[in-house]
């Protein structure tokens, strides 16, 4: 309606879209064929490549170590996304029912460990791990433990990534599910406190209900986000011991690090994006339509 | 039932501050172990305050011209990065949000879709790309390829969809141009929504070290994850020197946070959930 007796305004709209249409083309859309190329060919630095079809594509489901790097991030994803899910949304309810004075100040201090790089958690949680001197060790002595090496065993290493993982994005999880608590109105819990029930009732009758698409939001982005992690283990195990912590993103780092021939894990990074793509396109439509929560 | 009550309360705030002790525990970790002594960092047994506070560690680190050099050429950066990524895709946004133009759909699904391409598929390919334009080992390679984001994008453009139609009028009456009614009327309202997607981009360069590390090998442009990186793997010998450095780089990022904490944290209202 509005739109018909609209002057259109082609030549400053093309104008003011020129800076994000230009820079997306040459460093995102055009890389992005790039690889899709590059992905059904056998090529390298050195060499003149040749066609070779779903080759790599084939290599690397067959690759064994592609595999376990899935398995890996799976199994990552596990420890980090419902610990992470659970431990906020008891916090956000505990944050939620403090006076707002002692409130704003816990949401800022948690918040904080969100804003540290990847790099700078892998460090410190370095040597919280370090076998003769670190924390880990020292507490684990109150109890009367032996030390253990907490990166280098093959049992341990992968839960040892998992808790700075857990540390570095416990705030932002915690704040989103806070302002979701905020948004149920404070009737319905008055309602059930009439019908006398108890804090538990109310949790599980009301709260989790009405806070599904939150937290299916965070279970999406926290699955995409810790599939996707490589960071803390290029920098805190460089994958070992024995790939152990070798995610599917480390491991595809690792092949252009060190292989000449990389058509097959731009392949793997492109199986990857077809996954994730998929899963980022659907909380995107979850996110843009109208109905995106309920109640 | 008073009684209860409080006790509940005193036992939850007590949760509430063992979690949040919890939280900044690394953190306040790694700025004291900055004040100890070189051997003493991973001393056994082990120590949580030093034995003697010194800020030898601090000083030698801000003595370290590469520390100094990189701390500024990523602060710059930083900077330099949100500024640009902020005005293209600001304009974007009120591009999309507010003008009617020929293939708007079609120029929409182009930038929304890139919103999807993952990094690590692009991330060898980005590299022959800004290797054939010659940007290796220049501030741009470091700048330039993330600076359009849909994402910014797109969150900037719910914000001035949510701009009543109205503050315009009295601009369009007036004649003014579009250029003039996105200058004058969305730009001085956008302060909220920058300062969110400003700290984002802000951060997103701050921290990022695979990108650096490819693209940057003249020491004198190593950003600063490139760095404490390289220190850690090279400098075995001067771990408190190490804290002390991770210690001061967060500390631009923690002080810009403290500063502007209550749009982000209300920012996180509308980060797309809403």
């Amino acid at each position: 309606m509005f739109k018909r007796n609209y002057r259109q305004d082609n030549g400053v709209a093309y104008l003011l879209l020129a800076p994000i249409v230009i820079l997306l083309t040459i460093f995102v859309v055009i890389p992005f064929i790039y690889s899709l190329k590059v992905s059904f060919y056998n090529w390298s630095f050195y060499q003149p490549s040749v066609f070779v079809g779903f080759d790599n594509f084939k290599f690397v489901l067959e690759d064994d170590l592609f595999m376990n790097a899935l398995w890996v991030g799976i199994k990552f994803t596990l420890m980090v996304v419902p610990a992470s899910l659970v431990v906020s949304f008891l916090f956000a309810n505990i944050i939620k029912g403090m006076r707002s004075k002692g409130a704003s100040f816990v949401k800022t201090s948690i918040y904080i460990p969100t804003i540290i790089s990847g790099i700078v958690a892998s460090i410190i949680f370095v040597f919280i791990y370090d076998y003769m001197g670190g924390l880990a060790n020292y507490v684990l002595g109150w109890f009367g433990s032996e030390p253990r090496a907490w990166l280098a065993d093959v049992k341990t290493a992968l839960p040892s990534i998992a808790l700075p993982a857990i540390w570095l994005g416990f705030g932002l999880t915690t704040l989103i599910m806070l302002a979701g608590l905020h948004d149920i109105p404070e009737s319905y819990y008055e309602a059930a406190d009439l019908e006398g029930a108890g804090p538990w009732q109310k949790m599980w009758f009301i709260t989790v209900p009405l806070m599904k698409n939150i937290i299916l939001y965070l279970t999406v982005t926290g699955f995409t986000a810790s599939i996707s992690q490589y960071e803390l283990s290029l920098v805190m195990t460089g994958g070992g011991p024995l790939d152990t912590t070798t995610t599917p993103n480390l491991y595809i780092l690792n092949h252009f690090r060190n292989d000449v021939m990389v058509g097959n894990s731009i392949a793997a990074s492109l199986l990857l994006f077809v996954v994730l793509g998929g899963i980022s396109a659907i909380i995107f439509k979850v996110l843009n339509s109208e109905k995106a929560i309920d109640g | 039932m008073q009684a209860k009550l409080t006790f509940q309360k005193t036992v939850l705030t007590a949760i509430a501050g063992f979690f949040t002790l919890l939280a900044l525990f690394p953190l306040a970790w790694v700025i004291i172990a900055g004040f100890k002594e070189k051997t003493e960092v991973l001393a056994t047994p082990f120590r949580f305050f030093p034995k003697q506070w010194l800020i030898t560690n601090y000083i030698d680190i801000l003595k370290d011209t590469m520390f100094q050099k990189a701390m500024l050429t990523t602060f710059g950066g930083a900077v330099v990065f949100a500024v640009l990524s902020l005005l293209v895709n600001s304009i974007a946004a009120y591009v999309f949000a507010r003008l009617e133009f020929r293939f708007k759909t079609l120029l929409w699904l182009y930038v929304i879709l890139t919103m999807f391409i993952p990094g690590m598929a692009i991330l060898l390919t980005s590299f022959i790309v800004v290797n054939k334009l010659g940007m290796l080992d220049t501030f741009a390679v470091l700048v330039l390829p993330g600076v359009a984001s849909a994402g910014g994008m797109f969150f900037i453009r719910q914000f001035y969809l949510n701009i009543p139609l109205a503050l315009e009028e009295a601009a369009l009456i007036d004649g003014a141009g579009k250029i003039r009614i996105f200058s004058s009327v969305f730009l001085p309202m956008s302060f909220p929504v920058f300062v969110i997607v400003g700290i984002g981009s802000y951060l997103g360069y701050w921290n990022s070290f695979v990108w650096p590390t490819m693209t940057i090998t003249n020491p004198n442009l190593y950003q600063i994850m490139q760095y404490l990186a390289s220190f850690r793997s090279e400098r075995t010998s001067e771990m408190g020197m190490l804290m002390a450095g991770s210690a001061l780089s967060a500390l631009p990022t923690i002080l810009l946070f403290l500063i502007f904490q209550k749009y982000i944290i209300s920012g996180i209202k509308i980060s797309g959930l809403k």
